[in-house]
């Protein structure tokens, strides 16, 4: 509340942040595993004096030192932006708890920037066994951001009891350690280490598919079968870590993916359902497609059938990320902070003091506004302020959609019913609440049934909807 | 357990001659050339029908034709556990049945594989075509919501405007004076048992007549010394290959029926207006933005009859065109068979493209 709204039209600013963080999670993660893929190799290549393995490794630490160095960096640096601009109370929440974590990913994402370049750089140039020692630098520098990254990730959806028993007291970075190695943490890592291995393998499909298969079949069997063997881990250990992963899950959590199982409903209630459904499926096409398309005919392979595993991948990575992100709702930092960025110990006081009294940047009105002005900008502001994060007005998440035929009554009782926050409401499995004084409420219904355009006529207005 | 194996495979080998089989699988083998990528759409054509096959016995267990189809559907997409996927699967996979046999069909008519000797594949893939087309729009008013109502409506109407048989025909469909449950049982029925009865052995026809000629040379292959050519045996190489993209295709299906859902809309009223906007299948699109511009521009029932005449020439000639250009040689004919495809399809595209944005 004490910071400006990003309200992104039509797409929505968790998109935004989605968007990037897609992308950048399949290029992070083969920044990780694929250094561990070129030491190896180039160990194994040094061992066995295959000259024209390692002609393909150097073309492979270029793609791979591009990728990762301009992409990579590029779309991690966005994330940050897109986070602060779309969620300032929960980034300030991270960064207040985890500074001098970010420090040292920072200091290890320093190293492993550099290293990257010195390896491809130095090529020919050094020592064999020097280069390689280059390459496990790098290797173990990129694993210590996973690491470390992984803590505060993991953080945002099981903080803990330890860390939740302080918040909010200014004693929360004592509970640092307990944080960060927080319930998920572990198994967490270890889905994403198999991810980093898998994505390994499927981006050096991209760099053996272009090795002339009638001049060099020997080279591009060789190597693309040696790549499709990266993918193996995932396949056979993805499922336990899965399981793994839900039974750290807290209940209410897993509660939401069953959510989709009997009702396609409308919004987001089935969407993590929906979305969790991809994730096996995709998974294991990568490594159907891996083995039918480049481990079988591996000479015939052409850069199409390396960029349909790549697709595939993408479809997995973004179904992944898209239902980490779900599986947190209706907070995001678990307990802490609700989606819309309400602190569940500051319900009761925004309630009694008002919500926008409490936020430095709603837009002032001139004086000579009529009172409908005045009310519908406040409304809006509402929106912006508690909506907006996960809805638009008309396209994602959209609320002219989700109102539906709902009149302004029927807008009221919705928003009573999320103002209200009962135990048993079916909305509070997914929605944060609203706050906000009986006035601020009447605002936002307001306003939302602008939206939809259905005016209610027998409403005397002004008069209050939804109020306790 | 390996001779156990090894036994089991003796006893049905003796039995079923799998080893002819096997030398057969082995002996075929599929052309390997630049357009290669085009040969893979009619298996793809396949592997959606199969699903709809599938998720149709499924939804076959829930659903109620006549007086409580709409009650059906609501609880399958709203109360049977993962019935809004297989009712979304099997959507989706009739929409994507259609794009790929429309696919196959253009890359079958570009490579010239309806010559000599593959004019009945032609025919019989066209055949078939047709007949998905029917399975859609008869499919499509199965839920029985206002949309399917209203476009049954209309596209009862257009086929009651052809003169003599057309008032009779659409009668017939529809089983009443207007669309109600009585047509939604006729449409069932046609969905689900008259339509396959055609659809199977046609498409056994089709598939046994590819297996008959083999894949097609593009022209540009044809031309080349036999020497030249290149091809991959069908087993294990290109089978392979096949599977990877039916698991691709598989995926598309996934992340479209999980990820957009098959909406229901309000129940069917005959007495509500028609819901804003209302338009056909993207299929039927073109043909319907065709018949609105015409009648537009030529009002009355002439505006009807030109449309209706178009159409059938058109039709009709792509269907003759294995006989006009039959000769593998380029030439003349040659050409022009390609210009009229290439008519055909863009005009289809713009056709369709100018009626999603006429809405």
């Amino acid at each position: 509340m004490n910071y400006p709204f990003w309200d992104v039209p039509h797409l929505g600013s968790g998109w935004v942040i989605g968007l990037i963080a897609i992308f950048h999670v399949m290029i992070s993660h083969f920044a990780v595993g694929g250094g561990f893929y070129l030491v190896l190799a180039e160990s194994k290549a040094r061992r066995e004096s295959r000259q024209d393995w390692l002609q393909v490794l150097q073309r492979h630490s270029k793609f791979f030192l591009i990728l990762t160095g301009v992409f990579g960096a590029v779309t991690g640096v966005g994330i940050w932006f897109a986070i602060g601009l779309a969620h300032p109370e929960a980034t300030s929440a991270l960064i207040h708890n985890f500074v001098f974590g970010w420090a040292i990913e920072w200091v290890f994402f320093m190293v492993e920037l550099t290293t990257a370049a010195v390896y491809y750089y130095t090529w020919d140039r050094i020592p064999d066994r020097l280069h390689i020692k280059v390459g496990w630098v790098y290797a173990i520098a990129s694993f210590c951001t996973l690491f470390i990254i992984n803590g505060i990730l993991t953080f945002m959806l099981t903080p803990g009891q330890a860390w939740l028993a302080v918040a909010g007291t200014g004693m929360e970075s004592s509970r640092f350690v307990q944080a960060f190695f927080n319930p998920l943490f572990w198994p967490n890592l270890f889905l994403r280490m198999l991810a980093c291995a898998s994505l390994a393998g499927v981006w050096a499909l991209v760099t053996c598919a272009r090795i002339d298969g009638v001049k060099f079949p020997e080279l591009k069997t060789a190597l693309l079968r040696w790549s499709s063997r990266w993918v193996i881990p995932s396949f056979a250990l993805l499922p336990i870590c899965f399981a793994w992963y839900l039974w750290n899950v807290p209940d209410a959590q897993r509660a939401l993916m069953q959510l989709g199982v009997s009702t396609v409903g409308v919004g987001a209630f089935s969407q993590l359902t929906r979305t969790i459904l991809i994730i096996p499926l995709s998974s294991a096409s990568v490594v159907g497609v891996v083995y039918l398309f480049i481990w079988r005919s591996p000479v015939e392979v052409k850069m199409r059938h390396a960029a349909s595993v790549v697709l595939l991948a993408l479809f997995a990575t973004a179904s992944a990320e898209y239902g980490r992100e779900m599986l947190r709702k209706p907070y995001v930092i678990g307990q802490y902070m609700f989606s819309n960025g309400v602190r569940p110990k500051a319900m009761s006081v925004l309630n009694t003091n008002g919500y926008l009294g409490a936020s430095l940047w709603t837009r002032p009105l001139p004086a000579s506004a009529t009172a409908a002005v005045q009310r519908l900008a406040k409304g809006e502001a509402m929106f912006r302020g508690q909506c907006a994060a996960c809805h638009t007005r008309d396209v994602y998440r959209s609320m002219k959609r989700l109102l539906g035929e709902r009149n302004r009554e029927g807008i009221g009782s919705v928003l009573k019913m999320l103002h209200d926050y009962d135990k048993d409401s079916p909305y509070r499995k997914y929605m944060p609440p609203l706050v906000g004084r009986p006035d601020e409420m009447d605002a936002l219904g307001d306003y939302l049934a602008s939206l939809t355009q259905k005016p209610e006529k027998s409403r005397t207005p002004g008069t209050p909807l939804a109020s306790k | 357990m390996k001779n156990l194996i090894h036994s089991a495979y003796w006893w049905t080998d003796e039995r079923l001659d799998l080893g002819g089989l096997e030398a057969f699988v082995k002996h075929k083998t599929v052309p390997q050339h630049a357009h290669s990528f085009w040969y893979y759409w009619g298996g793809l054509s396949l592997l959606f029908f199969l699903v709809q096959i599938f998720t149709g016995v499924l939804l076959l267990v829930y659903y109620r034709p006549g007086p409580d189809a709409y009650e059906s559907v609501r609880q399958i997409t709203f109360n049977t556990s993962f019935g809004w996927l297989i009712r979304s699967a099997h959507s989706w996979a009739a929409n994507l049945m259609i794009a790929t046999v429309s696919i196959h069909m253009f890359s079958v008519y570009f490579m010239k594989a309806y010559r000599k000797p593959r004019e009945f594949g032609w025919w019989t893939g066209l055949g078939l075509l047709g007949l998905a087309m029917v399975f859609g729009f008869s499919g499509y008013l199965l839920p029985m919501d206002q949309l399917a109502f209203f476009a049954t409506k209309v596209g009862l109407d257009i086929p009651s405007q052809l003169p003599v048989l057309g008032p009779k025909l659409a009668a017939l469909v529809r089983g009443s004076l207007e669309v109600n449950e009585y047509t939604v049982q006729r449409f069932f029925a046609l969905h689900a048992v008259i339509l396959p009865l055609l659809f199977v052995p046609l498409l056994g026809l089709h598939l046994w007549l590819v297996q008959k000629h083999g894949n097609a040379l593009p022209p540009s292959e044809e031309r080349k010394p036999a020497a030249q050519r290149k091809s991959i045996p069908f087993f294990p190489n290109f089978l392979m290959k096949d599977l990877a993209m039916w698991l691709i295709a598989i995926n598309v299906l996934a992340v479209l029926a999980s990820l957009y859902p098959w909406d229901l809309g309000a129940q069917a009223d005959p007495i509500q207006p028609a819901p804003v906007g209302i338009h056909p299948e993207w299929y039927f699109m073109s043909a319907f933005q065709v018949l609105k511009v015409l009648g537009d521009w030529i009002p009355g029932k002439a505006g009807e009859f030109v449309g209706l005449g178009l159409f059938t020439v058109a039709i009709i000639g792509w269907m003759l065109v294995p006989l006009y250009d039959a000769n593998s040689q380029a030439g003349r004919r040659a050409r022009n068979a390609t210009y009229f495809g290439l008519l055909l399809l863009i005009a289809s595209i713009a056709t369709t493209l100018w009626g999603y944005l006429a809405i």
